[in-house]
């Protein structure tokens, strides 16, 4: 598995390649608990080249999310392969994450959140 | 009925060895092309649950163990088998767990349910010659 990080027009668009299991969650957790740490608080997961989730990557996004919002930001999914679509949303996960179909649309999202 | 192909390894009972398991049930589907990509994400999702929670609760406090993965496919249906030899853990089927509060920590309620989502059928033997938790899955 690997993790991508790049900034785009101030929003933390992490991109990541392969699975998101028991094994690699941690090292997304920990990923994610370094953008905290940078304060950025608003964060782009785009899922384009994530081939499996299972709930222990569920559990770290979400988590993720939680942190992020209480720093009044917002974490927002992106691209997410069918497999990967079916499981947020049998496990209610887009009632409470937004989910946009690729990257470039999560991060103009963000535009909204200026005030 | 078509023909049935049987597949099995055996891997240590570590996190390392999910890719594995997964790639086993890639194989099995391989040769059958009537799987659709669905029923593939289903078979991994279940084998990748299930094992986990071996891995992570069936071997606490003892030597580490191995699991076996036995899958048998047909052109109708998936019959999956997971065998240790650790502690006991019957996969009892649960609710959705309340994703507002559920913490990265909570490690079994939302695996098993989604091992149940995922599977059409799931049956558990315990026995002093070890735990074998069969799943079946039938094809659209």
């Amino acid at each position: 598995m690997k993790i991508n990080l790049q900034n785009v027009d101030g929003v933390a668009v992490v991109s990541i390649q392969g699975s998101v299991d028991a094994m690699t969650a941690g090292e997304v957790g920990s990923f994610f608990e370094g953008i905290r740490e940078k304060r950025n608080n608003r964060i782009v997961v785009d899922l384009g080249e994530v081939d499996f989730v299972s709930s222990a990557g569920l559990r770290v996004i979400m988590s993720a999310s939680k942190n992020v919002r209480q720093m009044e930001g917002d974490l927002r999914l992106a691209a997410a392969q069918p497999g990967v679509e079916r499981m947020l949303k049998i496990s209610g996960f887009t009632n409470i994450l937004k989910s946009y179909s690729n990257a470039d649309e999560a991060v103009q999202s963000f535009g909204s959140l200026s005030s | 009925m078509g023909h049935s192909i049987r597949y099995q390894i055996t891997h240590s009972a570590e996190l390392l060895s999910l890719a594995a398991f997964r790639e086993l049930v890639d194989l099995a589907c391989n040769q059958h092309p009537s799987i659709n990509e669905q029923t593939r994400y289903d078979l991994k999702l279940g084998v990748d649950e299930a094992c986990t929670n071996i891995i992570l609760h069936g071997y606490q406090g003892m030597d580490p163990g191995s699991i076996i993965l036995t899958i048998e496919i047909n052109d109708r249906q998936a019959c999956i088998s997971i065998t240790d030899f650790g502690h006991p853990f019957e996969p009892v089927e649960v609710d959705l767990p309340d994703m507002e509060t559920i913490q990265s920590e909570d490690d079994t309620e939302l695996g098993l349910f989604f091992m149940h989502q995922s599977m059409d059928q799931i049956d558990y033997e315990s026995s002093p010659a070890g735990n074998t938790l069969r799943m079946q899955k039938y094809f659209p």
